[in-house]
């Protein structure tokens, strides 16, 4: 009853926070240089075709007018046409989301699998080397970037030692699309029971997944780390160990409570993610989202880049709430 | 900061009628104290003396590296293209027969030059909004108003995630050296912001406050002259671990083609020109400027970690 009066007021909140968001992406195209008309008619348009252009767009009327109609072409879920793909936005954005929820959902899998409990061991057992080595890797992986840790990857792994595929996309060219259900292609094929469909898309995500995970699991690793330290440091703990319980109860306790703020880190790593995949995406020629949006900035496509931000907004508001449900589910002394 | 602040009550300043001498040989103690300070703090922390190092040495190249560079690093050699590290080219030459080396100690110069433009610019933005918006936070009136209205703005900014944010201002306002500061610069400010909040909320609790107020000093003037400088710490303690983001966030920008354009001398777009090479096998005109970039990075980063000690007495020994 409690969580559910305070998942209302949430909800009822991000209404709110979306049309703010709404508002920042319309201002961004305010950002073109001069009038975008001029732009978007062509170097070669005459005088009536970019007063046309400027009718279409709606910039002859004041701005309050303009906002209206573009929340409102938003809420019918018109986003714009690409020029590049020629196709509507929105179209283009659900083809290539997948591929992209694909990456960030296994990477965020795998840090989380890998990071939690790496986290939970060195809070428990700090013993100086293996401290050092975690503060140097964690040291590391903030500095290095992203984008070049996976051209090292292709190099050692594709190029040298021939056990990861190209990095062209999410399939063999030879290897037939599975069956759209999730848009998935892993998923997709490990569905339609397509082996070889579902090896081929494995063997490409491989890659991606590793860097991706390299480069974000020690923001899971760290956050736990400190948690756990800071939760096995408490009073609670101390009376755990006063009564004469276990170490692996004192831990499971210190572990319970450590729960919370590591769904905020999950949280904050899919929101990391996003911006990390649109570089990864591009080094693997992904053709997802991420790829779409650096094409459409590369070939001054406004349509596409605006929707793309908004979209990106949009996903991260949801998971930011969902993670606040979740820390109030886990943890009842908050109160709504 | 609070540091100095402390030192320069010991220092023996010039009362009234200015005494020049004695003021710049109290300075020049100060500074010098400062350095010895350092020094024995440094030493057994090789981490942090690496990125004393690393900074030292972009800065170097910052100012001399297109000077000291063995070839021009923008001029594209004839007949050399794609070769290997040897005794002529060090890092060896990219597909269009620039030398990878010339361009490696080239980039620091544009490179540092935005990272430091922009992080400066969020620095001064950042604090004086967390200025206004700790020292004011919930009172009543307009400057109660504005200090809600700040936070909920840098909160809601934080919805983009910050690559993709950094990539949609350069998008629409095209791409330039230019574009990229001015980007970067505002995505860091809701950074320095929310550090400075956090610190004027406890600095504004204590008694010199309260003292001020009661000599009758106004809400700004206390804010600004008697709070900030007590609040800078955690805003200058990741001062330089910020250079270090923003190189990485204007090298990716390049990389993917938002940012510096080509031929000049800049570690991401150098990674984007050797991106194709390392399919086929040379290593060399992305493994490079990689390199320079990432330890660049992790220097400033040991840096700021390093002066996060340095700064707090209890932590320091």
């Amino acid at each position: 009853m409690r969580f559910w009066r305070y998942a209302g007021r949430r909800l009822a909140f991000l209404p709110v926070q979306l049309l703010i968001v709404s508002v920042i992406v319309f201002f961004l195209v305010r950002l073109l240089p001069g009038d975008p008309s001029y732009l978007l008619a062509g170097p070669f348009a005459t005088v009536e075709r970019v007063d046309e252009v400027r009718r279409r767009l709606g910039l002859d009327q004041p701005l309050y007018v303009q906002y209206a109609r573009y929340l409102r072409s938003v809420m019918r879920g018109e986003l714009g046409t690409s020029w590049i793909t020629s196709q509507p936005v929105l179209q283009d954005i659900g083809q290539r989301l997948p591929a992209t929820m694909e990456l960030i959902l296994a990477a965020m899998l795998l840090s989380v699998l890998v990071g939690i409990p790496l986290g939970v061991w060195t809070a428990v057992r700090k013993t100086g080397i293996v401290d050092r080595a975690v503060f140097g890797y964690e040291m590391l992986a903030g500095a290095l970037p992203d984008f070049w840790f996976a051209l090292i990857m292709i190099f050692l792994f594709f190029f040298r030692l021939g056990w990861a595929p190209g990095p062209i996309g999410q399939l063999d060219l030879t290897v037939s699309i599975p069956p759209r259900v999730t848009g998935m292609y892993a998923v997709d094929a490990l569905l339609a029971g397509d082996e070889p469909a579902f090896r081929s898309a494995f063997a490409h995500l491989v890659l991606p997944v590793m860097t991706l995970t390299a480069i974000y699991m020690p923001l899971v690793m760290k956050n736990t780390r400190s948690t756990m330290e800071e939760m096995l440091g408490s009073e609670f703990v101390a009376y755990a160990r006063a009564a004469g319980l276990s170490r692996a109860v004192q831990i499971r306790y210190a572990l319970r409570n450590s729960m919370p703020s590591v769904v905020t880190i999950v949280g904050i790593l899919f929101w990391f993610l996003l911006g990390g995949a649109v570089l990864v995406e591009t080094v693997f020629a992904w053709g997802g989202l991420g790829q779409y949006a650096v094409q459409s900035v590369v070939s001054s496509d406004y349509a596409p880049l605006q929707a793309f931000v908004l979209v990106t907004a949009v996903f991260t508001s949801i998971v930011f709430l969902l993670v606040d449900l979740g820390y109030f589910l886990l943890d009842p002394r908050i109160k709504p | 900061m609070a540091r100095l602040q402390r030192q320069r009550n010991w220092l023996p300043l010039p009362q009234g009628e200015g005494d020049f001498c004695v003021m710049t040989a109290g300075v020049l103690r100060g500074i010098a104290d400062e350095v010895r300070n350092l020094a024995r703090f440094s030493r057994g922390r090789p981490g942090f003396l690496f990125g004393l190092g690393v900074v030292a040495l972009t800065i170097f190249l910052a100012v001399f590296g297109p000077r000291l560079a063995p070839y021009g690093p923008e001029d594209a050699l004839p007949g050399v293209a794609n070769r290997p590290p040897s005794g002529d080219h060090w890092m060896g030459t990219d597909i269009s027969g620039m030398d990878v080396f010339s361009r490696v100690i080239a980039a620091p110069r544009i490179d540092l030059m935005i990272a430091l433009v922009s992080t400066a610019a969020a620095f001064v933005g950042g604090v004086l909004l967390g200025v206004i918006s700790g020292f004011f936070a919930g009172e009543r009136g307009i400057w109660g108003r504005l200090s809600g209205a700040i936070l909920r703005g840098a909160d809601i900014f934080q919805a983009f995630p910050v690559f993709i944010f950094a990539l949609a201002l350069v998008g629409f306002r095209g791409p330039s050296i230019q574009n990229v500061i001015l980007a970067l610069a505002f995505l860091n400010i809701p950074f320095f912001l929310r550090l400075t909040r956090g610190a004027v909320l406890h600095v504004r609790e204590r008694p010199f406050v309260d003292a001020a107020r009661c000599v009758g000093g106004s809400g700004l003037r206390i804010a600004f002259v008697h709070v900030m400088p007590n609040a800078l710490t955690p805003a200058l303690t990741n001062l330089s671990p910020t250079i270090g983001f923003s190189i990485l966030l204007a090298s990716a920008l390049s990389f993917v083609g938002a940012g510096v354009p080509i031929p000049t001398p800049e570690w991401g777009s150098m990674i984007a020109i050797g991106a194709p090479n390392m399919m086929t096998g040379q290593w060399w005109t992305a493994l490079f400027p990689g390199l320079a970039l990432g330890l660049t990075i992790l220097g400033y980063a040991l840096v700021g970690d390093g002066f996060r000690y340095y700064l707090d007495p209890v932590k320091r020994r």
